[in-house]
């Protein structure tokens, strides 16, 4: 079966027009995420994670190399690739319910239809009693939680989601990443998903992709051979894969933040 | 009555008024009347004292009767809305409402149209702002001699001048506040599906909301101020021209009616209408801080 995102070759740079020097954020990456699977991308801040999820999201023009879904080479945002940004993007002139909504009253789906479809995803995530509330009047972590919920509703086919748990206590994200598993199990979504936690990326993805410092490389991928059915936390520390696949995500990169750190 | 019984009344009544009206507003409401308070009473003490003699500054009692005057001889409501020559007073505030409310709903909508759209769009803006800088350069009652020139004394000049000024502050405060926006809000609409109208729509208006109200407070500001200049040289009737015939003929406490009338009605409009917006739209969504 072909792959469902393939991206070879791909290698950005970020002009500065000002001092006229470039930023190397990716260098020549290859990869492939098949259908209904879910990657974790892990690898040292400002190595590029962001900038290969922009250029997914059809948001970043790229030159060289080629990005595809489907086979079909990227060229600009659309509703089947929805994503989470690292800062949390929802509209600060739409209340919560609106923000979750928001996906499917882009695709015009009639109020009623969608009232029950966002109550659903307020329950998910936890804001049940702030549906009419702004974003201003949430804490971070709540936002970031709105944030998901409104890339959820959408109903995208492929999520990008760039460390949207990054900023929610631990109780609540243990809840989301449990969630975000039984969500992958239900929908078969493929999903990238970014992250700096290596617990995180050890228990959900299926496979981890490793980048090392800038410019980006793709260094390793990490297979996790454990049935989703199986992930759930309580279980994860006697788990021998699981273990296994998270210390060596660490080993690698221990590797990468020290030579960021010698450099 | 004893002072005692007095003094509870009072309280009473004050009590009753505050939970009414609510304690803050009172509180606002009186803060903001302290420095009208101080101005009227040193009026008023001018006309006791006789500092400046009554042709330089009118006792309050004559600006009041001078509006009922000025409406004396109307002969009734239709003719004051037909802006009849009898009806002087209502006249010369309908026709000057009425420009402004003109302007307003042609200016307004129009400079912020094209204001978003040159905020979003190089080309556009390439086209429309050498012209923008140029039309602001001369400032709005300049034009006032070529617009006589072209349209006359009337209502078309004085249309000319006030669109002139509120469109283009408008349009560039727009223009303004749509650059200001956060692209990730737009990204966030494009990856859902949202098409270039569901972004304007979604996003640059009401993420440009901050600089649109603090353009329309400016072009309502200025606006008013061009409208009175326009119509004292180029008008044949309006508040502006009333001061400014007024003081040709001496009739002080006509040009002191006018100057309040037109302080009214704009004190009015930033409250009824620009407050509320700011209310319900940029402060309801934390765009902007409330001082405290
Ligand atoms: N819009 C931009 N213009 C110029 N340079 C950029 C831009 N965005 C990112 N960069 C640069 O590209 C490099 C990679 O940035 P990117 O945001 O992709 O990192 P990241 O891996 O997501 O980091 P983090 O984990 O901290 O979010 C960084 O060095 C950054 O300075
Ligand atoms: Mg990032």
């Amino acid at each position: 079966m072909p792959a469902k995102l393939v991206v070879e070759g791909l290698t950005h740079h970020y002009p500065d027009e000002y001092t006229g020097e470039s930023v190397h954020a990716l260098e020549k990456i290859n990869l492939e995420v098949q259908e209904g699977e879910l990657v974790t991308v892990v690898g040292p801040s400002g190595c590029g994670k962001s900038t290969l999820l922009n250029i997914l999201a059809g948001l970043l023009p790229y030159r060289e190399g080629v990005a595809s879904v489907d086979g079909i080479q990227i060229s600009g945002p659309g509703s089947d690739r929805g994503v989470v940004f690292q800062e949390h993007a929802i509209l600060p002139w739409r209340s919560v319910a609106k923000n979750i909504g928001h996906g499917l009253e882009l695709k015009g789906m009639v109020k009623e239809e969608r009232e029950a479809r966002v109550q659903d995803f307020v329950e998910l995530v936890g804001l049940s009693g702030f549906e009419d509330k702004y974003p201003h009047e949430l804490s971070g972590g709540m936002k970031q939680r709105c944030a998901v919920a409104r890339t959820l509703c959408a109903d995208p086919v492929i999520m990008l989601m760039d460390e949207p748990f990054a900023a929610v206590d631990a109780q609540t994200r243990i809840t989301l990443q449990e969630e975000l598993n039984r969500i992958a199990i239900a929908t078969k979504k493929t999903i990238m998903f970014i992250t700096h936690a290596v617990d995180e990326a050890a228990f959900l993805g299926d496979r981890c992709f490793v980048f090392s410092a800038r410019p980006g490389r793709l260094k390793a991928i990490v297979d996790i051979n454990i049935a989703r059915e199986r992930r759930i936390w309580a279980d994860m520390n006697a788990d021998d894969e699981f273990v296994r696949a998270r210390d060596e995500i660490l080993r690698l990169v221990r590797e990468e933040v020290s030579v960021a750190v010698e450099e | 009555m004893g002072a005692g019984a007095t003094m509870n009344v009072l309280a009473t009544a004050s009590i009753a008024v505050q939970r009414r009206l609510g304690r803050q507003r009172i509180r606002k409401f009186l803060l903001g009347s302290i420095p009208f308070i101080v101005m009227i009473s040193a009026w008023h003490m001018n006309t006791v004292f006789e500092w400046l003699p009554p042709v330089f500054i009118p006792a309050i009692g004559e600006v009041w009767d001078a509006f009922f005057i000025l409406q004396e001889d109307c002969v009734g409501f239709g003719a004051a809305l037909m802006l009849d020559n009898s009806c002087l007073m209502s006249t010369h505030i309908l026709s000057s409402l009425g420009r402004v409310i003109l302007a307003a709903v042609i200016g307004l909508p129009f400079g912020i149209a094209f204001g978003i759209l040159a905020g979003m769009s190089r080309p556009i803006s390439k086209i429309l702002e050498p012209i923008g800088i140029f039309a602001n350069s001369i400032s709005g009652i300049a034009w006032i001699p070529l617009a006589i020139v072209w349209f006359g004394v009337g209502w078309m000049t004085t249309l000319f001048i006030m669109l002139n000024t509120i469109f283009w502050l408008m349009f560039f405060n727009s223009m303004l506040g749509v650059r200001g926006v956060a692209r990730v809000y737009e990204q966030s609409v494009l990856t859902m599906g949202g098409s270039r109208l569901d972004v304007i729509l979604h996003v640059y208006l009401p993420g440009a909301m901050p600089s649109i109200i603090s353009g329309m407070r400016m072009s309502m500001g200025f606006g008013w101020r061009a409208l009175i200049a326009a119509e004292m040289i180029g008008g044949d009737s309006g508040l502006g021209f009333m001061i400014f015939s007024s003081a040709e003929e001496f009739k002080i406490e006509e040009v002191f009616l006018g100057v309040i009338i037109i302080s009214i009605i704009f004190l009015a409009t930033d409250h009824y209408l620009l407050k509320p917006l700011e209310k319900w739209t940029i402060h309801r969504w934390g765009l902007v801080w409330k001082p405290t």
